[in-house]
């Protein structure tokens, strides 16, 4: 079943005969992601992954502020969805329906047609226990894969670790302007920067040659010695490989009204990058919708929808799309009735999207009730960290998902290994 | 001077007279505190070892009434207890008993619940506002200090019993919990422990007031063994669910600890292999008791204080010696400050230094006094990775190698450009910018708009025609929902705003005032090889190699047209900026 689901991806939603969804809706997801998971666990199949992941690149993007999964993938066909927002529901009319129950919202023409390919995955019901309704908690919750503790290093950057125990340079790359927790390594040193063009040390012009010398000149007396003058070096290297890719880069591929930084990945995939993590970010609380969201929150689909899109129109064009997989997340939902000021607040479990040519493509986890509610919220029904489990290991080859995550967390079926 | 010895490493004998060194001297200083002028090395070099530790670690007896206390702004009054956790908790508490912060719902008119929200925006912002000032107070401390070694202690234990003022959001709190820190900054562990887990920004950060009998919350009981004393892997999931039953009912009271006994659970737990009627105090000396607890923290602070990875026999020793002394810290740090191990090859010039210990050791080297308001230390700490009462978790700062990206070490040359260089004419004050969002409200509220209308959504220029259409549409539907709405959120975050910036004591802004010529003239430099060697000196404890020393002379001599310092006595100042910001460019500045 899983094997011949691997060369038509389209079909894959289909186990025995039975709509996935159907199975999911009639309770019995857990059951049937578990037993195909434990595919992935057999020695063979770990063996044959481990032979062919190098090379594998991950990217996450991240959607701050807390995006409101019941307006981006809509229960249409669910009465309670209508009750609960009366004013900022979205009417079946105007959804792009995937099927007889949900609909995304009508900007994301994108990621329609991604699901329509069969490289789209929808993750219901996401999220994780005792949830955090503060952005910055429940951020480095998902940063860290370490719900409600704390944690010195970040889920990509611990990964990173494991994987490359040498810590080769440019391994992780951040597109930020700070260095998000989510990649914070012990070994590892992620390359961050924000605009290539200005990826940069501030000098004056009569310091330039000099600070070439500077910065790259020394005899390392000891291993936190080598470290700093390393890194120091790979500074020096890292901007000028930065700029060079981007000033090389052309698409013809648009990326839309926002670009918050999946252009800049395919310009470093292009240039042959050997970074295997990328991480970025759409900013600044952007999701936060807490006021007169309609139209907000339709346009931050649009451009996020288009954006990641495009992006993998690009890897496609650049013959890299099946060495590409993209996750994109948000740190929590937003609670069921909308508030009175046409907007929602802070909530907990939605949607994820894993997306990419080796992406199955459908639904997983079970839609959490809209009427069964912890004081308002949707009650998860798919701990985040299986996803990041069904990354590190299916994906990226990683064997003890255990060890990095801090518990047994069963990947799901949703990429060909 | 003598060599750093490699075989030193793990000998925790003392070092003698005939070891002592301006070198050794000067680590001591850049480690037990943040490093100082040639002048403050030479003092402690001029003392015997012993009494040179002593003068860092017996501080209780060395005068600093000359630090000023915090000086609140008038911002909090007692209507602000029990502040609402969401804005939508605020509305619902004022929707149920007409009242909330301190401010009644309107009787009648539109928007009832503006003021409600206004004020709920107001505490948000101003008690950001005043923790950054909060900051600012402690970083100033740090570098004004005749006790390095206490601020040093009480960073180090902000990152280990890390809370953040993003959470608890009560500034008064976190300046409570910082005393703490620098009352026991050197002593008993055991006395902080029991403090810091009753302590109310910990009780708030931690969730104690969800921690009650029937229903425990596990967050801090978990933390307190994982993070605060014995590491993963010595205690069981059943370990933390009694350990949580014992802390029931300790909660935080505004700003005292209080026992609430009809929370807590008074039952029978079984607690690391005992059993007992156990409260929270008792689990925490059950904790103290276990062996490990003693290893972790002396391994956490040597790690702090020499250097990573201490071979286990030594972390086993170190953990000896802190039981042993009843869990007091001053004498194990005093052991370690003498020990040949703190002297040897392998702890010399390897730890890479934290934001806020290169801020601090940046303006301590270059002899100044207080801390300046340009750059602004908000700004710089955001932009190096350590924002002061904001850790990143509950884990504190990942130390070490996790400060450096190639990034992080550009942005470290740009400080000390801010602060060779100051650029003024740029500067604005970051406490006075609210953020594109408010500043957009707030230009159209002044230009006479509708509040419904000006708090509408931008949409984007490049949208075109588009924008155009959408906008119309918006509008209209924001006039029509103008007159029902209870309240305005966007509008309240600008009163909010506006409010706490009035309120909020301003944060004096002035440029360092240094003198680089006269310090490196009264160090009787006559050459600009000479000034060159004196700031390397000066700034650096790992040296540089003879080609870099090369270039540093050249562009000395170049912006000075002479190699003698006598002729450009005149217009020595900035040529010796230029230089000074290139040493502190150096992968070699960001080691102590």
């Amino acid at each position: 079943m899983r094997r011949s689901s691997r060369h038509s991806p389209r079909r894959s939603s289909q186990l025995g005969g039975i709509a996935r969804r159907d199975l999911l809706r009639l309770g019995f997801g857990s059951l049937a992601l578990g037993a195909s998971g434990n595919l992935e666990r057999s020695p063979f199949w770990a063996q044959a992954a481990a032979a062919t992941q190098e090379g594998r690149i991950l990217v996450v993007v991240e959607l701050s502020g807390g995006n409101d999964g019941l307006n981006t993938v809509v229960p249409y066909a669910d009465d309670a969805y209508y009750r609960a927002r009366p004013r900022i529901g979205i009417k079946p009319e105007r959804l792009r329906k995937l099927d007889q129950h949900f609909g995304f919202q009508s900007t994301m023409a994108g990621f329609e047609r991604l699901y329509k390919d069969g490289h789209l995955a929808i993750v219901h019901g996401v999220g994780y226990d005792q949830p955090s309704f503060s952005h910055f908690a429940s951020m480095a919750f998902w940063q860290t894969a370490a719900p409600n503790r704390g944690e010195l290093y970040g889920w990509l950057g611990r990964a990173a670790d494991a994987m490359d125990p040498a810590g080769h340079a440019n391994y992780i790359v951040n597109i930020d302007t700070q260095q998000s927790l989510a990649v914070r390594s012990r070994v590892h040193v992620p390359l961050v920067f924000d605009d290539p063009q200005k990826f940069t040390r501030t000098g004056f012009a009569e310091e330039a040659a000099a600070l070439k010398t500077i910065a790259s000149r020394g005899q390392a007396e000891n291993e936190a010695q080598a470290f700093m003058l390393g890194v120091s070096r790979s500074a020096l290297d890292a901007e000028q490989l930065v700029r060079d890719a981007w000033a090389k880069y052309r698409t013809p591929i648009d990326y839309g009204l926002v670009r918050f930084g999946l252009e800049r990945v395919a310009a470093l995939i292009a240039a042959d990058f050997p970074t295997r993590i990328y991480y970025v970010a759409y900013r600044n609380n952007a999701f936060d919708t807490h006021v007169y969201q309609g139209d907000v929150h339709a346009r931050l689909w649009t451009y996020t929808s288009d954006h990641i899109a495009a992006f993998m129109r690009d890897v496609a064009r650049l013959g890299r799309g099946k060495e590409v997989v993209l996750l994109a997340f948000s740190e929590f939902g937003r609670r069921v009735k909308e508030n009175t000021s046409r907007g929602t607040d802070h909530g907990t479990a939605g949607p994820a999207f894993v997306i990419g040519a080796p992406v199955i493509g459908g639904q997983y986890g079970k839609m959490p009730s809209l009427t069964d509610l912890e004081d308002g919220n949707l009650k998860y029904t798919t701990d985040y960290r299986r996803i990041y489990a069904t990354l590190a290991r299916t994906w990226m080859g990683h064997r003890d998902t255990d060890g990095l995550l801090r518990g047994n967390f069963e990947p799901l079926p949703l990429l060909e290994a | 001077m003598a060599e750093p010895t490699t075989h030193w490493a793990d000998d925790l004998t003392p070092i003698t007279a005939a070891d002592w060194s301006f070198e050794r001297a000067a680590h001591l200083l850049e480690r037990a505190g943040f490093g100082g002028t040639p002048e403050d090395i030479a003092r402690l070099a001029a003392m015997p070892p012993q009494q040179a530790v002593a003068a860092l670690v017996d501080y209780h007896t060395t005068g600093n009434d000359h630090l000023p206390a915090f000086e609140r702004s008038d911002i909090w009054d007692p209507s602000l207890r029990d502040f609402p956790v969401s804005r939508v908790a605020a509305t619902e508490r004022a929707e149920k008993t007409g009242e909330a912060m301190g401010v009644r719902v309107k009787p009648a008119g539109e928007r009832r619940l503006q003021p409600v929200v206004d004020r709920f925006f107001y505490w948000l912002r101003a008690t950001v506002l005043e923790t950054r000032r909060l900051a600012h107070w402690w970083v100033d401390r740090m570098v004004a200090t005749n006790r390095p070694l206490q601020e040093k202690m009480a960073l180090f234990w902000h990152g280990h019993f890390a809370t953040g003022e993003e959470k608890i959001r009560d500034y008064r709190k976190m300046e409570q919990q910082l005393a703490l820190f620098h009352r026991h900054a050197t002593g008993s562990f055991r006395a902080l422990l029991i403090d810091v887990a009753r302590d109310p920004a910990m009780l708030a950060y931690l969730d104690a007031a969800q921690n009650v009998k029937g229903a425990p919350n596990e967050n801090f009981a978990r933390e307190v063994m994982e993070l605060f004393t014995m590491g993963v892997g010595n205690y069981s999931e059943q370990d933390i669910r009694e350990a949580a039953r014992a802390f029931t009912g300790w909660i935080d009271d505004d700003l005292a600890f209080r026992l609430d006994v009809a929370k807590h659970d008074d039952g029978q737990k079984a607690f690391l292999r005992r059993n007992g009627n156990f409260d929270g105090v008792d689990i925490l000396s059950i904790i103290l008791e276990q062996p490990v607890t003693a290893e972790f923290i002396a391994g956490k602070l040597y790690r702090f204080f020499v250097r990573e990875d201490p071979s286990p026999a030594l972390q086993t020793k170190l953990g000896a010696l802190l039981r042993d002394n009843d869990y007091q810290v001053a004498p194990l740090l005093r052991t370690l400050f003498l020990s040949r191990d703190f002297y040897s090859a392998s702890s010399f010039g390897t730890r890479i230094k934290g934001p806020i210990e290169l801020i601090v050791s940046t303006y301590r080297k270059l002899g100044i006094k207080r801390l300046p308001g340009i750059p602004d230390l908000h700004v710089v700490s955001r932009e190096l990775g350590q924002i002061l009462l904001n850790p990143p978790t509950v884990a504190g700062w990942a130390q070490g190698r996790a400060w450096i990206t190639p990034g992080l070490l550009l942005a470290r040359g740009n400080f000390a450009r801010d602060v060779l260089f100051p650029d003024i004419i740029n500067f604005t004050d970051p406490n006075f910018n609210p953020g594109r969002e408010v500043k957009r409200v707030n230009d159209r509220i002044l230009a006479g708009m509708e509040i419904a209308v000006a708090t509408t959504e931008d949409t984007p220029g490049e949208a075109g025609g588009m924008s155009g259409g959408m906008e119309g549409g918006e509008r209209t539907m924001a006039n029509v929902i103008a007159g029902a709405e209870d309240f305005n959120t966007r509008y309240g975050s600008l009163v909010g705003w506006q409010e706490a910036m009035r309120r909020i004591k301003p944060i004096p802004r002035a440029a360092a005032q240094f003198d680089l010529a006269a310090m490196v003239l009264t160090a009787d430099a006559k050459t600009a090889a000479d000034a060159v060697d004196h700031l390397l000196m000066r700034l650096l404890r790992v040296p540089v190699d003879a080609e870099v020393r090369r270039v540093l002379i050249d562009v000395l001599e170049r912006k000075l047209g002479t190699t003698e310092l006598a002729h450009a006595a005149t217009y020595l100042e900035r040529p010796l900026r230029l230089v000074a910001h290139l040493i502190m460019s150096a992968p070699q500045f960001q080691l102590c």
